[in-house]
């Protein structure tokens, strides 16, 4: 009986585990975070703490009234960004431009914080953050 | 203010999205993939010849290696993962009852990893979405475990188990070569370790059976064996994973899990979650 066949619910996950480890799972996005409720945000990156297991920025976007918020969004670990191409260099590199993150809505209605899964800097650039929790990039995870 | 961008803004020339819609995006569903730097679609690396050998005889298991085929991260690759097939694992039926009754969000917030715990055996295999560095001389395995710093030591000796064993993460371990396969025995494994990581936790009986072998240079492969009499029905093994050897900096870098996410906003979560299913 191979894994395709079982139905089972403990079975789907343990197949679904099976086949590799998804590298990016170690902290728990479904637990946290919405992928139902992602959209992408622009605004002023102001901050990176760069950590693991997981790194964080920080992008002040102005609100409706035209004040200007806080939105925080949590990343994958460094480790995982740095062997992705992104390192904290490139954050700093942006302080206080206009940079768009794409990002998934925390799941307990906490305003402004998100999971991101890409940064666009102004010169075009994207780079992966996270999860592809929405299958933008066809890629494993 | 949010500012939805279309698609299509990101997308490469259209031939590379038509390549690509042949794999995963069709399966999506989407016709237009986000081009990001830090996606990667290498081709599975060859065997790269004979494995080395070290100085008795036995393979050399020596290398940073990655989980999969590609000698680097998986997870933001578009190289598809080789499909591994195995028995589905015979745990007793209120085991099955427990585990079905468990929630997504419980295995998340449950699981060994997202508590920053050690992943023990067999976890450090195949739970583990890092690297890993191991080190063989004759008589000794050392494995470098890049994810919270950690370290596994055994004696290749095969030094019998002692009669009261500590429980350990790593368990008490007896390990010999039997000819190119190095086999690790583990009992006395810590009850807060998980076998695999969706759930499957296991008791003070459980026994992990370790089969590592190195077919070429490139690749690393791993099984185990579970034993469980209060968990499983009888003995349960995996197919064989395959690791292979880093193509990158061959360096682990520093990982310790922090827990800097929400803890207590986590905790809020899954109380929630556990009052709906009252």
């Amino acid at each position: 009986m191979t894994c395709s066949h079982k139905p089972s619910w403990f079975l789907a996950v343990l197949c679904a585990f099976a086949a590799a480890v998804p590298a990016l799972a170690h902290h728990s996005f479904a637990a946290e975070f919405d992928a139902k409720k992602c959209s992408e945000i622009t605004g002023v990156l102001t901050s990176v703490d760069w950590q693991n297991p997981h790194a964080y920025i920080y992008v002040d976007v102005k609100s409706a009234a035209g004040a200007a918020e806080s939105v925080t969004f949590q990343l994958s670990s460094i480790s995982n960004l740095r062997r992705g191409g992104m390192e904290r260099k490139n954050m700093i590199d942006n302080f206080g431009k206009a940079v768009t993150v794409r990002g998934c809505a925390a799941k307990n209605g906490e305003k402004n914080r998100y999971a991101a899964s890409f940064i666009k800097f102004p010169d075009g650039k994207i780079y992966r953050l996270g999860q592809d929790v929405e299958g933008l990039f066809g890629t494993n995870n | 203010m949010t500012s939805r961008v279309g698609y299509p803004m990101y997308v490469c020339a259209l031939l590379a999205a038509a390549a690509v819609l042949s794999g995963t995006a069709a399966a999506q569903g989407r016709g237009a993939l986000v081009e990001a730097i830090g996606t990667t679609e290498p081709d599975p690396l060859p065997p790269g010849g004979p494995a080395p050998r070290m100085a008795d005889g036995r393979p050399d298991l020596s290398g940073v290696w990655f989980s999969g085929v590609i000698g680097r991260p998986s997870a933001w690759s578009r190289t598809r993962r080789e499909p591994l097939e195995e028995e589905p694992v015979p745990v007793r039926p209120e085991v099955k009852a427990k585990l079905e009754g468990m929630t997504r969000t419980e295995i998340q917030l449950l699981s060994p990893g997202v508590n920053c715990l050690p992943l023990g055996v067999p976890g450090v295999f195949v739970s583990n979405p890092h690297p890993f560095q191991i080190i063989t001389i004759p008589g000794m395995f050392v494995q470098l475990i890049e994810v919270s710093n950690d370290w596994r030591l055994v004696y290749t000796d095969k030094r019998p188990h002692p009669e009261y064993p500590d429980p350990l993460f790593y368990g008490n371990s007896s390990a010999w070569w039997e000819g190119d396969t190095l086999v690790i025995d583990s009992i006395a494994i810590d009850e807060r370790t998980w076998v695999m990581n969706n759930g499957w936790y296991h008791s003070d009986q459980l026994r992990i059976v370790e089969r590592i072998r190195r077919p070429s240079r490139n690749y690393l492969e791993y099984q185990f064996t579970a034993e469980d009499p209060k968990v499983l029905t009888r003995p349960w093994t995996s197919g064989w994973r395959k690791y292979s050897l880093s193509q990158e900096a061959d360096q682990l870098f520093e990982n310790f899990c922090t827990n800097n996410q929400n803890p207590e906003q986590f905790k809020k979560l899954l109380d929630l979650e556990v009052d709906r299913k009252r």
